[in-house]
């Protein structure tokens, strides 16, 4: 599919800071893509420069094969959705919807149809002449959503838009609010800290790291095939070992004369890697299992906690090389302190061993 | 779009420059004989006479006690307020925060005929003992004291009321359960506590004492302080004379500024840090104390309030009826009806009005541009805004009245200056001035609370800039700006100060006509004037306060 929203090689620097390095990524048109990123990634200056409330130091973005970097927000027609919603508090629900549309000039009976068209799009029907104030955090969001969608936006731009609401109503807003955005086919670009809700809503997420892209991908993609430690760690659970590589894909790991101190594991190589080069092997929870201590090709070690999620049980390993290993296991496990040993699950998903940086395994 | 904004920013700083400092800086370059020959001599003649040096003398110590006069009257009157309770606490509390929202000159000619030699208390005294005169002329620095202290308290009162509203209760308990006697508390506790709300008071105090004028024009006779040295000077013609002067009452009112900033910023330590539930009234249950508190309070309001009354009863007084008698024998609405049928006499009132109107107007839009270029800035171009748009608060109105008049004497277009002497656009002008610290400071302030992510989400729904002011910005910025702006309309209403200085004789204003009317003994008449600017004043001031709740 041609990319409906194309951003070439974005930088943003405030103050001699560089927030935003040489972002380049496209997005198909009906497609939600997720700006994924901790605090201080850049996602909120990077949806802000596609907003038009910055302006790129360098680089273009086009949408619709239409450059917009230098146009005032105002003259876009994106529709945003704000973190605190930003819904006009001295007016009504209905008034804030039709806002965008009295921009457009657009004649008051036909203001009124869409209106109520959009209230019963999000659920809201009849709340139109509610006060903002007096209405719940998830039906504001709705509202703001309402508003955003009103004057037929060409682009859909959400930041973290589920971030002020209570857990319980997250999801269930998330669920409303990708169903909204779906039933309109609109294209969306949605920034947010939560990889669950990244995983949730996005087509495609992208993710940031410290002002670069270090992913993009679907999410399976991303949980599956990490492109670099960082991925690794910061989608999912995982834990991380130092090893070295023996022949392709054989990792060796501790020091295999003592039993349970070392071991000889497969791994998926996500580089090029030579053999004899220590690297670093990233192990998802449901990767391992635990087993008896009389195991061969286990890492010896104690239970030191025990997490029970409802879901799952997760088994935090302290081994006797020192390092720590999250495994997921069965709910009637051992207890805490008691001695394990840990091996490498058969149909789990293969850990993933990349060059080494320097730092400490977590 | 940033670089605009600092751009634009820049441009209001010059701008803002030319219409306070720059009018200062001529007087200065004018007092030292420039453009002609620089010389100091004007100086040097300033610091040889008696009558100077005794003015400066007076000039401060008639603020040092006028401050020590305001806070031990508004001192404990907060603590009566804020932290007893007694059947009508609420309405006496707001009804005596009443005088600062009154122009000076109302509250002198309300103390004259309350007070004054043939006001009612002397002539109640004089009855009472049979005297064959006045017991007392209200005149010299005891009467200026007086009115000075009436005037004044409230800003103690208001000070520390808020400062007691935001202390801490659990301070007080913590002082308590670690064994403290109320005494010990308050000691060592609340009055540190309170002492930045304190310091501020004294300040504003001091500086607001510092530029009164209309106490001692009318009560000083032959005492002198700076206002009033600076107005005689000019009408005498020493023109560099009253510029020498007004470059030395300036730089007195610029230090008394430097120290309100260090005061400020050392207060904001100290209660930033102070958060948590206001103490509760403490409930009298004796009968007696609670009726003692009451009776009080009672009194003390009727006291300050008294003088208000006074002026509303001498507004009904028809002329020439009131002679010997301790209260006036006839009252009618004549004096309203002179004034309301006569087009001479409402010229003044329709004068205040639409220049008042025309200032206030255009010190929002100033104001609310500065505001909005210093907060969008930032950095060292925010502090230079807010600091320029502050000064003329802290400068006397007759420094200003002086500046301006110098400056705008002469037609040098290039260097930024026209002849505004004479036409009816001084006066606005100078009231525009004087209102800028009200508007601009009260849209800072509105302005911080703005959310700013209201105007993107503005912008992002397709508004331009006018409809994101005219829907956005200026709805919700309502509060804010109403209460800098009734604030400033009655400053500029009540003006006396710099009109004495600029006024002719088409553009004379209410407080203007005032005096010429009390000089023709027509007392009725300039009370009726006196309500009048009480009525615009007290319903602008409740504007100011029903918003500030907001």
């Amino acid at each position: 599919m041609a990319p409906f929203v194309e951003l070439e090689q974005l930088r943003k620097s405030f103050g001699g800071q560089p927030v935003l390095t040489d972002i380049s990524l496209t997005v198909s048109e009906g497609e939600i893509l997720v700006l994924l990123g901790a605090s201080g990634s850049g996602k909120t200056t990077l949806l802000r420069l596609i907003s038009g409330f910055e302006t790129p130091d360098e680089g273009a973005i086009l949408v619709g094969g239409e450059e917009v970097t230098d146009l005032p927000p105002e003259r876009r027609n994106f529709g945003m959705v704000f973190q605190h919603y930003a819904l006009f508090p001295h007016m009504t629900v209905a008034d804030n919807i039709a806002f965008g549309l009295e921009s457009q000039k657009m004649p008051r009976e036909e203001v009124e149809g869409r209106v109520s068209e959009v209230l019963e799009l999000v659920e809201l029907s009849g709340y139109g002449e509610r006060r903002v104030q007096e209405i719940s955090g998830g039906q504001q969001q709705r509202v703001a959503l309402a508003r955003a969608l009103a004057p037929h936006p060409r682009l859909l731009l959400l930041d973290e838009p589920l971030s002020n609401l209570d857990p319980e109503l997250r999801e269930r807003t998330r669920r409303q609010l990708r169903q909204a955005i779906r039933r309109v086919g609109l294209t969306a670009i949605w920034v947010t800290h939560e990889q669950e809700e990244a995983f949730d809503v996005g087509d495609r997420v992208a993710l940031l790291e410290t002002g670069s892209l270090a992913q993009v991908g679907p999410p399976d993609e991303l949980y599956l095939e990490p492109s670099s430690r960082f991925v690794a760690a910061f989608v999912g659970r995982a834990s991380v070992l130092k090893g070295v590589l023996k022949a392709a894909g054989q990792i060796e790991i501790g020091d295999r004369r003592y039993r349970g101190h070392g071991v000889c594991w497969t791994a998926v190589m996500s580089q090029d890697l030579e053999a004899g080069e220590e690297v670093e092997v990233v192990f998802r929870p449901e990767a391992l299992q635990l087993a008896p201590t009389d195991v061969d090709e286990g890492l010896a070690g104690e239970i030191e906690e025990r997490r029970f999620t409802g879901e799952a049980t997760f088994y935090l390993v302290k081994l006797a090389m020192g390092e720590r290993l999250l495994v997921r296991g069965e709910l009637d496990g051992p207890d805490v302190g008691e001695p394990v040993s840990v091996v490498l699950r058969s149909q789990g998903p293969p850990p993933r061993c990349f060059r080494s940086a320097d730092g400490g395994a977590e | 779009m940033a670089s605009r904004t600092i751009r634009a920013g820049w441009i209001m700083v010059a701008f803002l420059i030319w219409l306070v400092g720059y009018p200062l800086l001529i007087t200065l370059w004018e007092a030292t004989g420039l453009p002609g020959d620089f010389t100091l001599q004007h100086f040097v003649e300033f610091g040889r006479r008696a009558d100077e040096w005794r003015a400066l003398w007076q000039s401060l110590w008639i603020s040092m006690a006028s401050m020590v006069l305001a806070a031990a009257i508004g001192v404990p009157m907060a603590f009566l307020f804020e932290r007893t309770d007694f059947p009508g606490r609420q309405i006496l509390g707001s009804l005596i925060a009443l005088p600062v929202a009154l122009p000076p000159l109302v509250g002198v000619i309300a103390f004259l005929f309350l007070y004054g030699e043939s006001g009612f208390v002397a002539r109640g005294i004089q009855r009472l003992f049979g005297l064959a005169s006045a017991p007392w002329r209200l005149s010299g620095p005891g009467a200026i004291l007086l009115v000075h202290a009436y005037s004044m308290y409230v800003y103690f009162y208001l000070f520390t009321r808020a400062a007691l509203a935001r202390l801490d209760s659990s301070l007080l308990e913590a002082a308590a359960s670690l064994g403290a006697w109320r005494w010990r508390t308050l000691r060592t506790v609340t009055l540190p506590v309170l002492a930045p709300a304190l310091a501020g008071a004294a300040l504003l105090t001091f500086m607001t004492s510092l530029a009164s004028f209309s106490a001692p024009y009318i009560f000083g006779g032959g005492f002198r302080v700076m206002t009033t040295q600076i107005v005689a000077s000019k009408l005498n013609g020493e023109i560099a004379m009253a510029q020498v002067e007004t470059v030395t009452l300036a730089a007195l009112a610029f230090v008394g500024l430097w120290a309100m900033r260090r005061v400020d910023s050392g207060s904001t330590a100290v209660v930033g840090g102070v958060r948590g539930l206001a103490p509760v009234r403490r409930q009298l249950r004796r009968p007696l104390a609670r009726w003692g508190v009451a009776t009080l309070g009672w009194v003390l309001a009727l006291v300050l309030l008294l003088p208000h009354f006074t002026l509303l009863l001498i507004s009904f007084v028809p002329p020439g009826t009131w002679t010997v008698e301790i209260v006036p024998p006839v009252l009618d609405g004549s004096n309203y009806v002179t004034l309301l049928s006569s087009p001479e006499r409402l010229r003044p009132v329709l004068n205040s009005l639409w220049m008042a109107a025309v200032a206030t107007v255009g010190a929002i839009a100033l104001g609310l541009a500065t505001a909005r270029l210093s907060i969008r800035g930032g950095g060292r171009l925010g502090r230079v805004l807010e600091t320029l748009i502050s000064v003329p608060w802290a400068l006397p109105g007759t420094v200003f009245a002086i500046a301006l008049a110098t400056t705008f004497a002469v037609n040098l277009p290039l260097a930024g200056r026209m002849v505004l002497v004479g036409t009816p656009w001084l006066l606005p002008l100078a009231y525009l001035v004087r209102s800028l610290p009200l508007t601009g400071r009260s849209s800072l302030a509105g302005l911080r609370q703005f959310d700013s992510s209201l105007e993107e989400a503005a912008a992002s729904l397709g508004a331009g800039w006018w409809r994101r002011l005219r829907r956005i910005l200026l709805p919700l910025l309502r509060p804010a700006v109403m209460a800098g702006a009734s604030l400033a309309f009655i400053t500029a209403l009540g003006d006396f100060v710099t009109s004495i200085v600029l006024y002719t004789f088409d553009t004379r204003p209410i407080s203007i006509e005032i005096l010429s009317s009390l000089r023709l003994q027509e007392t009725g008449v300039a009370a009726v004037y006196g309500v009048l600017l009480m009525l615009v004043s007290g319903t602008a001031f409740v504007i100011w306060g029903r918003d500030q709740r907001i």
